[in-house]
């Protein structure tokens, strides 16, 4: 018989209105690298917090060794020797690496903390490993892949036997993820047993030995990576097989929309400029893509842009005009329409119901309000209701449903909606498919080609390798706030956009 | 001048021990504007003690009535501990309930205890004189008072408490990513009460000394007059950082003693300005320093957001 | 019932209802540990208020003094639940009350203004204070109750400075406006004939009224409404719309303020009040303003009903036995609902789990049934 570090059997999870995990059975080899495969929403990360302790499951037994065992939060987890790096890392910012590394299993004498030793056991370790980390540094000084480190540390720290990874290479760049890999096959050799969640199929075929897949809550299966195909994961996946190409005509640019003259974002977390010196153009029937690893500058530079944030110096030109010191409602006015990276913090007002977070941007349009300042109620609700059926928006009461109880895709349906239906010169999509199953990225994508071919300028902010080989035109690569290369999506490869965006390799781009 | 220090440093007591209690809370992730009414009540079990305690030692006297201080702060920061953490109330509205309750419980309460010893007595007014002495060692005319001592170890205590302890760190993790914490098997829940009820303790303590600071009867249909606020702005001047509001309550507890004792001032007397501006200097000074530094100030991260178990 | 039950505004009734149920029973309670031989004759009697009076004449004209002294607490929750509703917590009011009960007095007593403009003074002298208030929020980001409590003792102390000067000789009190200057006492149009010739009725009744009606239709109908709620539920989404993050906060205040202020010009300018020169607290009426706003259900047709019911048990705490209690178990009563009112999320939280529970079990029952049938 096999032996097993740890087996999830028949777990099922209900949360009110769905069925997160249905029946699912999950097995872990010693020494493996199990993948976890599954879009979003597919009920990974609910099984992996069942298995730390996070949650309760209605159904099902978790056995460690072969003996049914209860993991009633993570203090059980962790003494059962499972650990885990989250996908959005749960780190304390103020504190230091090491103050992270200890806290929950702190060295102490009548409670006055120890740091020496965990010192020098963490040094230990990090040497080992090749974790290489300063103990002292604070987590907000330091970058996200030293970030991680300090997470894989404080896994190692507690001797965790079995490593669980959320979604772990989102925020690397093509040579971190290689790193990242290679140790996870250190640690796999050293007889630690890994999980790998991702939905990087090229990923899984490299580093994993097994591969069980969830769609919609349930178990699909579970395969050997080496007897297996990405074509085959990927329609387990998704239950089809995904055209992974956008369909799209040869673009044909028209006159310049947008033009950035050397602008400068002041960062808010650090005192350097988070964006230095951007030039940059977007012309009518273009979709340009500025691509980059999180954090180098791509958000403020939208919030320079559309006017979230101040410039330090910098020309803005819309059409022609100088919108430099232009306000965010003059800037909207003038044709910018701007999907925000984060739906829930910019995009909606999630108290509000469907219809008055569709006319957010144009509320004050005549259409909507009378002259002496009262609401057109009934001129909304058509609206509304036109914008529902025309975008497919589906929510439980149509125009009146409140935004916060409705599906992510559908409010990001909504905000999409909202602002094409604007008519814009110049849209704005920063990431606009974070967090959606398949089916609405390429309905997204498919949205903002209908943009480009529609004669506007398209101006498309991604993370996503895949989105950004495939939906634009020019890929324009920022690193640590300046523009370092300029590729056409057509020639050029993923690893030469890793060394980009990586800050190996950079040019001399001019506007 | 003299007595100038001497009422600067007994109303800086009362600040910095407020302020401690604010800064434990907010650590832990819980904002407490709740402090006036905590003072309150604190003022109350301690302003009781004093009146039933019949002992002719001072030292006994001192520890009951702290004690029985510290004792009604941390019961009365229950009730907002338990709407604010447990039902993930508006801490801002708790708060504000606990101020007003507070003096309208203090009052019913003291006016029920002297009706019932005497049937005239409609008065919410208790009398220390003589307890009030024991607190009180005089050196060459100026008054010492053992809460000064008090707020000193005070501040060291907490200092050593979330600098270099176990219990500290932890508390800071809730109070800066609950998540984060949970997700180490801290248990959220129990730290910021442990930060609620702490700040219940010293709440209470700054309560009875403010009381015990200038006069030995005390009327509890005033409350403590925005101490409990002016605590919370020593807080943020101070940064959340124990040294700091030290020094911060020390500026603004000179600013509250400038009330009591400018008429002893021939400069300042002679400006002739009526005494209700120097009632609201403290209040004006806060204000004033409240603009400038709140813009900068970094609070706690999580501070203020209900934790729920279930958001990740 | 139940589809009834699952209206928004019942279920903050009900809760509202709950809430006072309970702050009720806690009072009672209070009583009962104090003194259980009049407990429950004066709990009935704080309830009662004016009904206590057997005559229907000094009864209606006690309504008459209530009233009256409901409509500044009227303003007062106004001012407080328009805040809330975008987002700020308006603690000032008390101090925007004050600022409003000095500017007004001041006018009529020292100037000989009419009521109009003594009125409008109020008003000004409050809006300037939420004015201050949303300054230091929007440009300092100073945590507006902090500020709000700070700038109520300040009022406070420059009331007290000011209206000495207007004061009686030989009391702490300010002069009588209808010995001074009774063209400042507000016109009672008629209204005191229904009330037992009660003075205190005055045009300030069907005036709060009406400002009841229109912070609601402000808030609900007219596009400034939408922006300032929505500036209150995600002020980033707002930011991001468009709109004048900074100038609706201070906008807000500044009404926030002004509901404030002409509250104040509401009770002094009837004459029923007069200032007290030493007092050392700062008036509850702001404070009492909060209880109303969130008992209310922050709705500000409900704040005229809850505004009532505040004033109403507090002035019915005048009528307790006073050998035993003081009257201010009424502000006991009134600080438990407050207290109280922080759970109303929970109560319909509750409510709601109740709802599906018992539908689904109703729908599990019907399953069985058909399932019998066949």
């Amino acid at each position: 018989m096999e032996q097993y570090a740890v087996e999830m059997l028949h777990i099922t999870k209900r949360f009110p209105g769905i069925i997160a995990n249905d029946d699912i059975t999950l097995q872990l080899k010693k020494g493996e690298i199990h993948a976890l495969l599954g879009e979003n929403g597919a009920g990974k990360s609910t099984l992996m917090s069942v298995l730390f302790g996070l949650y309760q499951p209605e159904e099902g037994v978790i056995k460690k060794d072969g003996v049914e065992v209860k993991i009633n939060n993570p203090n059980d987890a962790n003494a059962l020797g499972i650990g885990m790096v989250h996908q959005h890392f749960k780190l304390v910012e103020c504190f230091t690496v090491l103050d992270n590394i200890i806290m929950g299993v702190e060295p102490n004498k009548m409670g006055f903390l120890q740091k020496k030793e965990a010192r020098e056991k963490v040094m230990a370790l990090s040497e080992k490993y090749g974790l290489h980390v300063d103990p002292d540094a604070k987590i907000e000084d330091i970058t996200v892949g030293m970030q991680q480190r300090t997470e894989i540390l404080k896994m190692l720290y507690r001797d965790n036997e079995i490593l669980i990874f959320d979604e772990p290479t989102a925020v690397l760049t093509p040579q971190e993820i290689s790193e990242l890999m290679q140790i996870m096959k250190n640690l796999a050799a050293e007889g630690k047993s890994i999980l790998f969640i991702s939905h990087k199929l090229n990923e899984i075929m490299e580093v994993a030995d097994r591969c069980s897949v969830l769609r919609k809550g349930k178990y699909i299966g579970t395969v050997e990576t080496k007897n297996t195909t990405i074509e085959q994961l990927s329609a387990m996946m998704v239950g089809r097989n995904v055209n992974f190409h956008v369909e799209k005509k040869p673009a044909n640019p028209g006159e310049v929309i947008l033009q950035i003259d050397n602008m400068t974002v002041a960062s808010k977390v650090h005192k350097n400029n988070a964006v230095k010196n951007v030039s940059l153009k977007v012309r009518a029937g273009e979709i340009v893509c500025i691509a980059g690893i999180d954090g180098n500058g791509q958000s403020e530079f939208v919030y320079g842009l559309s006017g979230l944030e101040p410039l330090v110096s910098g020309k803005i030109t819309l059409c022609g005009k100088d919108i430099t010191k232009s306000s965010i409602r003059q800037k909207s006015v003038l044709g910018m329409s701007h999907i925000p990276e984060d739906r829930h913090k910019h995009g909606l007002v999630l108290d509000y119901s469907l219809e008055d977070n569709l006319i957010l941007q144009t509320y004050f349009d005549p259409e909507f309000t009378t002259p002496a300042g009262f609401l057109r109620r009934k001129n909304i609700r058509e609206y509304a209701d036109k914008l529902i059926e025309q975008y497919d928006v589906r929510s439980g009461q149509g125009a009146v449903t409140t935004a916060r109880s409705m599906s992510g895709g559908n409010q990001q349906k909504a905000i999409i909606a909202r602002e094409i239906d604007k008519a814009p010169e110049l849209l704005i999509a920063v990431q606009p498919t974070r967090g959606l199953d398949v089916g609405a990225i390429e309905y997204i994508h498919q949205q903002l080609v209908a943009q480009r071919d529609a004669g506007k300028a398209v101006l498309l902010i991604s993370l996503e390798l895949d989105e950004v080989m495939d939906v634009p035109d020019r890929i324009l690569v920022m690193y640590e706030g300046e523009i370092v290369g300029e590729l056409d999506p057509k020639k050029t490869t993923q690893e030469e956009l890793g060394l980009y965006m990586a800050g190996a390799k950079r040019d001399e781009v001019k506007a | 001048m003299l007595l100038l220090i001497q009422y600067t440093l007994i109303f800086s007591s009362v600040l910095v021990l407020v302020a401690l209690g604010g800064c434990i809370s907010e650590h832990s992730g819980v904002i407490n504007l709740g402090l006036e009414g905590i003072m309150v009540i604190g003022a109350l079990g301690g302003a009781l003690m004093m009146r039933f305690l019949g002992t002719s030692s001072a030292f006994v006297m001192v520890l009951l009535v702290m004690l029985a201080a510290m004792l009604f702060g941390v019961i009365y920061s229950s009730l907002l501990g338990v709407a604010c953490i447990n039902f993930k109330a508006d801490q801002t509205l708790v708060g504000t309930a606990l101020n007003l309750l507070g003096t309208a419980a203090a009052t019913v309460f003291v006016k029920a205890i002297n009706t019932a010893a005497n049937p005239d007595d409609h008065s919410s007014e208790i009398e220390y004189v003589r307890a009030r002495k024991m607190f009180i060692v005089n050196i060459n005319g100026f008054e010492f008072n053992w809460f000064m001592l008090v707020a000193v170890l005070a501040v060291i205590f907490v200092a050593v408490m979330l600098y270099k302890t176990k219990f500290g760190l932890r508390l800071m993790a809730c109070g800066e990513h609950p998540q984060a914490a949970a997700s180490v098997g801290v248990s959220v829940y129990k730290m910021r009460w442990a930060g609620v009820l702490l700040s219940g303790a010293l709440g209470g303590l700054g309560g009875i000394c403010y009381i015990l600071a200038g006069v030995s009867i005390w009327k509890f249909e005033n409350g403590v007059a925005g101490f409990g606020f002016l605590a919370l702005a020593v807080m943020i001047f101070g940064q959340w950082k124990p040294y700091r509001i030290a020094l911060a309550a020390l500026l603004f507890g000179l600013f509250r003693a400038l009330s009591n004792t400018y008429v002893g001032f021939p400069a300042l007397a002679a400006l002739n300005l009526p005494g209700n501006v120097y009632n609201m200097m403290p209040y004006i000074v806060s204000l004033i320093v409240l603009a400038f530094t709140s813009k900068t100030s970094r609070a706690p991260k999580a501070e203020g957001i209900p934790y729920d178990k279930g958001s990740r | 019932m139940k589809k009834a039950l699952k209206n928004p505004g019942v279920q903050a009734f009900v809760a509202s209802i709950i809430c006072i149920i309970l702050g009720l029973l806690i009072g009672y309670i209070v009583l009962l540990f104090i003194n259980p031989e009049g407990a429950a004759e004066s709990i009935v009697n704080v309830i009662k208020n004016f009904l206590t009076w057997s005559r229907p004449n000094k009864k209606l004209q006690q309504f008459g003094n209530t009233l009256a002294k409901t409509m500044p607490l009227l303003m007062c929750s106004l001012s407080i639940l328009f805040a809330y509703k975008v987002g700020l917590f308006n603690i000032g009011a008390a101090g925007q009350y004050v600022a409003g009960s000095c500017a007004c007095l001041y006018a009529a007593l020292a100037w000989g203004w009419g009521w109009l403009p003594c009125m409008i003074f109020a008003l000004v002298a409050g809006a300037v204070l939420g004015a201050i208030v949303g300054f230091l929020k929007s440009r300092c980001n100073v945590n507006e109750v902090i500020s709000g409590i700070m700038l109520n003792w300040i009022s406070l102390y420059t009331a007290n400075t000011l209206l000495t000067k207007v004061k009686e000789v030989a009391s702490p009190y300010t002069m009588y406006i209808k010995d001074v200057n009774p063209s400042a006492l507000l016109p009672n149009a008629g209204l005191d004939k229904l009330f037992n010739k009660n003075q205190y009725i005055t045009i300030a009744v069907p005036l709060a009224m009406i400002i009841a009606i229109a912070v609601s239709i402000l808030l609900s109908k007219t596009k400034l409404g939408y922006e300032l709620k929505a500036t209150g539920s995600n002020k980033n989404a707002a930011k991001y719309a468009g709109m004048a993050e900074n100038r609706n906060i201070i906008l807000t205040l500044v009404i926030s303020g002004a509901l404030a202020g002409l509250g104040a010009a509401m009770l002094y300018l009837t004459g029923y009040m007069r200032w007290e020169c030493t007092q050392s607290s700062v008036p509850g009426m702001g404070f009492n303003g909060i209880a109303a706003a969130f008992l209310g259900g922050l709705n500000p047709i409900g704040a005229i009903f809850s505004s009532f019911f505040i004033q109403h048990i507090t002035d019915g705490g005048q009528y307790v036995n006073t050998n035993f209690y003081s009257s201010q178990i009424s502000d006991l009563i009134s600080s438990v609902i407050i207290y109280l009112c922080g759970f109303v999320l929970f109560i319909k939280i509750t409510m709601n789990n109740l709802l599906a529970k018992s539908e689904e079990k109703k729908s599990r029952a019907l399953k069985v049934s058909e399932g019998g049938d066949k």
